[in-house]
């Protein structure tokens, strides 16, 4: 068995070592950014190394879902403490809370009708006949 | 122990314990007012607020936690990975709906701000709100709008977004699962692909998608964003 076999193994059986594997990647991403001026975020490098490397099947998939998991399932938590930014706008609560709410109900709304018609008109045109049900 | 480090456990843990709490609560009452992504914020105003402290002292007790949304930008790398027979099969339909979506996001909520008014970092820290955390945080420092009126901005959208996905589809004929998933994915991130979850599989698939492309595309696109004015 290769040390890389063994790494997979024991990252497989191993959720914690998952989660410090991906935040691994993130600091990797960080250091490149940070060493290569690059004007990107380091977790997006982050992510296409890793999406290279699972491409690439340097890495299975097993080795690092669970971790991977870990972090998307509550992100919502990660940005709570941001949110609370609004104490320092007491703007915000007065009548420009308003005109940001009603810029945000039209626009999200426009933007899903547009996304959704765009999708299905593109499907019909590309020539799939069967629109209706499953995509 | 320094009072530095009181801070930390004390605002970390009641956010948690907080957001533990309403995620309970949300699963037995799934109401769109009940969202964890509302009501966590509020009950942590609220003490905040009743404890006569500052976001400042809040936000120094839990930045940590908002770092962790770069490791969670990494993360997007799997499902990205194990949705690729779709993206494969898929790609030009998704391509053009995710650049008209973000075109008309951007455009509409510039647009928008414009016509009632609100202008300069405010303006600017609405556009990238559609896109999902840590993608719409970064490109708003980019384009010289406020990372945390953003961050604002995004929960925001998110509840709403998840509210405005179930009336668009009552009213309109939405015919394939690949457009009810964009919808979603586009219009309300994270919030919008757990509602798409729920409708079905594919759509919940095609929104997790949708969401994390259309976070690395506006991205990739805020140096031109930037050029609108504030």
């Amino acid at each position: 068995m290769t040390a890389r076999h063994r790494t997979a193994r024991f990252l497989h059986h191993h959720p914690a070592a998952q989660v410090l594997t991906v935040f691994a990647f993130w600091l990797l991403g960080e250091a490149v950014t940070r060493l290569g001026g690059i004007p990107l975020p380091g977790g997006i490098i982050g992510l296409g190394l890793l999406l290279f490397l699972l491409i690439m099947r340097r890495i299975s998939s097993l080795s690092i879902r669970r971790g991977a998991g870990w972090f998307l399932s509550d992100m919502l938590l990660f940005f709570v403490p941001a949110v609370l930014a609004v104490l320092d706008h007491p703007e915000l609560f007065g009548l420009t809370g308003l005109k940001i709410l009603f810029v945000i109900l039209t626009s999200t709304a426009l933007v899903m009708l547009a996304t959704a018609f765009t999708v299905d008109r593109c499907w019909k045109y590309l020539g799939h006949r069967e629109a209706s049900g499953h995509a | 122990m320094p009072e530095s480090l009181i801070h930390i456990l004390l605002w970390s843990s009641l956010t948690i314990g907080f957001y533990w709490l309403s995620k309970r609560i949300y699963r037995r009452w799934p109401r769109w007012w009940l969202m964890p992504l509302a009501v966590t914020p509020l009950l942590l105003m609220m003490v905040v607020v009743s404890f006569h402290e500052s976001y400042r002292d809040y936000i120094d007790g839990t930045h940590w936690l908002v770092l962790l949304l770069g490791p969670a930008t990494v993360a997007f790398a799997i499902p990205i990975y194990e949705q690729r027979g779709l993206i494969r099969r898929h790609w030009p339909v998704l391509l053009v709906g995710m650049l008209v979506g973000s075109v008309v996001s951007i455009l509409s909520s510039w647009g928008l701000a414009a016509l009632v008014g609100l202008d300069g970092a405010i303006r600017l820290s609405l556009l990238p709100r559609s896109v999902s955390t840590p993608f719409a945080m970064e490109v708003s420092g980019e384009i010289g709008g406020i990372p945390d009126l953003t961050a604002v901005f995004v929960v925001i959208t998110g509840i709403a977004g998840a509210v405005l996905g179930d009336l668009i589809l009552a009213r309109f004929r939405i015919a394939t699962a690949l457009a009810r998933g964009s919808l979603f994915g586009l219009g309300a991130h994270g919030a919008g692909t757990a509602r798409a979850h729920q409708i079905g599989a594919t759509e919940g698939a095609v929104a997790g998608l949708v969401m994390v492309l259309v976070g690395l595309l506006n991205v990739l696109a805020a140096p031109l964003v930037a050029l609108l004015p504030g």
